[in-house]
């Protein structure tokens, strides 16, 4: 058990890391871009990378996201029901959050073979093979499902879920 | 007959599920989801996936967590006690005294910031207490700083204006220019009403700031250079047409980096609170968003859009009666939803409906972010009203009086974009040409 544990928060703390490193990158590429403009240089299809880096940091950021509470819902009702109730509501919401999510990740993951398997290259500048950017959603997809179905059986077995909700942090508003 | 009662179920499931605390990207997927499986043929599963990735791999997208790292890292920096030092003595011999550096901290700050969330906590962690120690009335302090908050949305750069534009495909540098004028009309109208309430108001007996020659005054506001050098740099270099408004944040990550460094406060802690903080607010953010691409397909096929957008054009609404009725509408909305959801939720049956009224998007844009930024001041859904529930210790009723007076005055500007929408339209008019 400890070693799944570990495992899992392992798994979530590093595609966390690895949103933040792609957030790093579309930083660099738009000066890069930036700057081969006023040098009068052209750097082919850095949009279209940066694009990739965009869908890589929020997809791999997903599960990272929801074990820090950062995934906005509406709690008027979960905050207005005693503890049973509140305990099946949350069973409801992680199960069907739970489902969408394994849902939308089994159609990635056939999206992406069928992209590796007619080798699709992107339209833009950058022809690069679509699969390996678009790989990113099967894999935050999946964790995004994996972090859902850890909490869900949290709430299951102990009562619980197991996200921590980061007030300094929330900064969506 | 069978399409409405289809229609009647797809609304239901999309307010259970919302109610019900399902996340609101998820949910809109879900939503989505049986939109498809309702009103078409088509493969659900492929077509989601589709729309998903083109939407969540757009260039545009990438100014979204740029500007919200821009935000996080002069979040940490000592640029709150900075703007309080260095903008007192300028305002202190104004009638309304220095509740006035509420105000004109949050338009600064928000000049820097896309949120109204972390403009709160960075002008109210300095300003609160110093405020309190002044003497003045708590009320007063409690309530500008609810209000003047919301500014964090209006004032370039702004994460509501954004999405807004990615949601509508409109430009985002026009809608940041757009919301600029209106932004600073609205800190005016806030700082007229404090200067008529220390007029009018029994309890206002605050501690008078000792006078300051001009050179001590500037000598205090040094420390202010380098924060109006980066919104100089960062608003300029969209004005001027030398940046896209992705390209001008990662100009300001990189302004705020340097900002940091010099004034010490950026170490290894802060860089990497500030970067994973920022990756964790885009993604949520991002997830709204493609669950709002799917969502606004599947609505499309649900013909609820059309049908509204004819119902109203047949109705012969003025633009006046639509623009009262959409205002009362994201109110009620705006109580159970935040900001940027109830953009992107709306916007597919929105859209369709202000277009064929001959409302300009843009002005659109900025009527929309001062509505939902209303309702952040609004119980029992006020995400500012949170934050300050956690700053200051009050309850949530007497936060909710204190920002009243502000909710009313955002009502009236409201009335001013519609009377005179040049406000809004004037500056992205003029802009210089852009940069494709």
């Amino acid at each position: 058990m400890r070693i799944i544990r570990r495992t899992l928060d392992f798994l979530y703390l590093a595609s966390g890391v690895l949103a933040a490193l792609c957030l790093i990158a579309i930083l660099c590429l738009i000066v890069a871009q930036m700057i081969a403009r006023w040098t009068g240089e052209i750097f082919p299809g850095a949009p279209d990378y940066a694009g990739y880096a965009m869908a890589a940091a929020s997809f791999l950021a997903f599960a990272n996201a929801l074990n820090h509470g950062a995934h906005i819902r509406v709690s008027v009702l979960l905050n207005a029901v005693p503890s049973r109730p509140k305990k099946l509501l949350e069973i409801w919401c992680f199960a069907l959050a739970a489902a969408i999510a394994w849902y939308f990740t089994y159609y990635a993951y056939w999206f992406v073979y069928w992209s590796w398997k007619f080798n699709e290259v992107s339209q833009g500048q950058d022809a690069s093979l679509l699969w390996i950017p678009q790989s990113v959603m099967v894999l935050g997809g999946g964790l995004l499902a994996l972090a859902l179905t850890d909490n869900l059986v949290h709430v299951l077995l102990k009562g619980e879920h197991r996200i921590v909700r980061d007030t300094v942090e929330s900064h969506g508003e | 007959m069978t399409e409405l009662y289809a229609i009647i179920l797809f609304l239901f499931v999309l307010f259970f599920l919302l109610g019900t605390g399902v996340w609101v990207g998820l949910a809109l997927m879900g939503v989505a989801w049986v939109g498809m499986e309702l009103f078409t043929t088509r493969p659900v599963g492929d077509t989601m996936i589709t729309t998903i990735w083109a939407s969540s791999s757009s260039w545009t997208l990438t100014a979204l967590p740029l500007f919200i790292w821009m935000g996080e890292i002069l979040y940490r920096t000592r640029l709150s006690e900075d703007m309080f030092k260095g903008l007192s003595p300028w305002l202190a011999r104004l009638p309304g005294g220095l509740v006035h550096t509420n105000i004109v901290s949050c338009t600064v700050f928000a000049a820097v910031s896309g949120s109204s969330a972390a403009t709160l906590t960075t002008v109210g962690k300095m300003s609160i207490p110093e405020l309190r120690a002044r003497n003045y009335p708590e009320k007063m302090v409690i309530g500008t700083l609810a209000g003047a908050a919301t500014l964090g949305l209006m004032i370039p750069p702004s994460l509501a204006l954004i999405v807004y534009g990615v949601t509508v495909n409109e430009s985002i540098t026009k809608l940041f220019f757009a919301g600029v004028f209106p932004g600073l009309v609205l800190a005016a109208m806030f700082m007229t009403y404090v200067a008529i309430s220390s007029y009018t108001s029994r309890d206002w007996n605050p501690t008078v700031e000792r006078g300051m020659s001009f050179s001590e005054k500037l000598a205090n506001s040094r420390f202010l250079m380098p924060v109006f050098a980066l919104i100089t740099v960062v608003i300029g270099s969209m004005y001027l047409g030398f940046a896209t408004a992705t390209e001008a944040a990662a100009i300001g990550v990189i302004g705020a980096l340097v900002l940091a460094l010099f004034q010490g406060s950026l170490t290894w802690h802060s860089f990497r609170t500030s970067l994973m903080g920022a990756t964790r607010t885009s993604a949520m953010i991002a997830l709204i968003l493609a669950g709002a691409a799917f969502l606004k397909l599947s609505m499309g096929f649900t013909g609820l859009p059309r049908a509204l957008a004819d119902g109203i054009s047949a109705m012969e609404l003025s633009r006046f009666q639509l623009l009262m009725a959409l205002l009362v509408f994201y109110i009620v909305l705006g109580m159970f939803l935040d900001g940027i959801s109830s953009v992107v939720l709306t916007m597919a049956v929105v859209e369709p409906m202000v277009r064929s009224a001959g409302i300009d998007l843009i002005w659109f844009g900025i009527f929309v972010v001062v509505v939902v930024e209303m309702a952040q001041i609004t119980p029992p859904i006020g995400f500012n009203l949170f934050v300050l529930q956690g700053m200051t210790d009050h309850e949530m009723g007497y936060i909710t009086k204190a920002a009243l007076p502000m909710f009313a005055i955002m009502v009236l500007m409201v009335f001013v974009l519609i009377w005179f929408p040049e406000i809004a339209t004037w500056l992205p008019d003029n802009l210089r040409n852009r940069p494709s």
